[in-house]
């Protein structure tokens, strides 16, 4: 069976350290499912003004709906953000903050995050696991930071560490049965009967 | 007399975190300081998102910041975290642009149990942006806040419990005022 890899960057820079590390992660998820794998990548940056009206409006709509959509329906996430004052970006939280709540209960996480320093690799266990953590997904233990610095031998086996474990997590978990709510209805004689 | 920036980072147009700012910004009135005030969602806000600093209002807002002695940053819990929307005004900050000023977060949220969102994601977030005159602030229950009515109302004791928090603001206003100025 093929598996869905959905692929969110909050990168804004062009090009983006924060993109290539989730193609790179995806990759490395990709190659350890055995090839199994359709990647989707959503690029926050070229959503950011739909992404800006659904926090207004709390709906989001157009490319951003289907963003949304290609996250939810996702056999697992990869979500890497560019880090900024020591956190995620904006952005990155903004497009979070649009999800609906439980919609990413259960869901295959793999956490990343580029930044400047190495000195901020930690932000990934103080901000971005406690938010998938709140929207009760299951995150691999392994998270990847990359700085400026860090491109090169040890991050390659760590992207491959983060990868296979998210694979395995994404193999071993069985897919979720979508309810279709408008299936089996209990006829409306049936619950006034008391049979619901 | 100060001057202080009343800064919101809630998305919604009737927002509980404006009816706090509101009784905030009275208070602060009251105390004879000068009262700037800003919401992050009149900013242009997909420029925001991607870090554009170069829009007009985006410049303007800016410069309140620049010019204000202390700074009340506001935001709805989202998610256990501080919004998106305030995340992303307060990024476009230069290095240092929190460094000398007395800064006091306020949170508003629908669960008492995420009060340690402030402690755990606002106040980390503006010390690492260089705030080092970071006061305690004060977390208000969103049901404490009601929208209805002229500029909203809030529960006596949740406003008692924000006008402990100013008193620490502006005692550490008053403060700065007499640190011997360094060049
Ligand atoms: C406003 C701003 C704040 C930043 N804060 C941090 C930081 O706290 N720690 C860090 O390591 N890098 C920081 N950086 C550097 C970015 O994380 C780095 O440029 C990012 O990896 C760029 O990603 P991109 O190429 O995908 O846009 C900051 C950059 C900007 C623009
Ligand atoms: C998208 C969204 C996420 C929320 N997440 C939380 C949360 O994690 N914890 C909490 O206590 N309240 C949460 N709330 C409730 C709000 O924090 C609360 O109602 C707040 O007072 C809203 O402020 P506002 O009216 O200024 O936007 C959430 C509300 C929304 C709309």
């Amino acid at each position: 069976m093929t598996y869905r890899l959905a692929v969110v960057s909050a990168g804004i820079g062009e090009p983006s350290s924060t993109r290539l590390l989730a193609e790179r992660l995806a990759q490395a998820t990709g190659q350890a499912l055995g090839g199994q794998a359709e990647i989707h990548v959503v690029a926050l940056r070229d959503l950011a003004h739909e992404v800006a009206n659904a926090v207004l409006t709390g709906f989001p709509a157009g490319a951003l709906r289907e963003a949304v959509d290609t996250v939810v329906g996702a056999d697992a996430l990869i979500a890497v953000t560019p880090i900024f004052n020591a956190s995620y970006s904006g952005l990155f939280k903004s497009f979070f903050d649009v999800l609906e709540p439980d919609s990413l209960a259960g869901k295959p996480v793999l956490i990343g995050a580029t930044g400047g320093t190495p000195r901020h690799s930690l932000a990934l266990e103080h901000a971005l696991r406690p938010l998938f953590a709140y929207l009760r997904a299951v995150v691999v233990p392994t998270a990847v930071y990359a700085a400026a610095e860090d491109w090169g031998g040890q991050l390659t086996d760590r992207i491959g560490l983060a990868g296979g474990e998210l694979a395995n997590l994404v193999a071993g978990t069985p897919k979720p049965v979508r309810q279709d709510p408008y299936e089996n209805v209990v006829p409306f004689e049936q619950l006034l009967a008391g049979n619901g | 007399m100060s001057t202080v920036l009343t800064l919101s980072g809630s998305p919604s147009p009737d927002s509980r975190t404006s009816v706090l700012l509101r009784h905030t910004q009275e208070w602060l009135v009251d105390q004879e300081h000068e009262v700037l005030t800003l919401h992050v969602r009149d900013l242009p806000t997909s420029a925001l998102l991607v870090a554009n600093t170069e829009h007009p209002a985006i410049r303007h807002a800016l410069g309140l910041v620049r010019r204000a002695d202390g700074l009340i940053v506001a935001s709805p819990v989202y998610r256990a975290a501080y919004s998106g929307l305030v995340k992303a005004f307060l990024d476009l900050l230069p290095d240092g642009a929190l460094a000398g000023k007395v800064v006091a977060p306020l949170a508003t949220g629908g669960t008492q149990g995420h009060l340690v969102a402030m402690d755990y994601s606002l106040r980390p977030m503006l010390s690492a942006m260089g705030a080092d005159n970071l006061v305690p602030g004060c977390f208000v229950l969103d049901r404490l806040i009601q929208l209805a009515g002229e500029g909203g109302a809030m529960d006596s004791s949740a406003l008692a419990a924000v006008h402990v928090a100013l008193s620490q603001f502006g005692a550490a206003l008053g403060a700065r005022h007499r640190l011997p100025v360094v060049a």
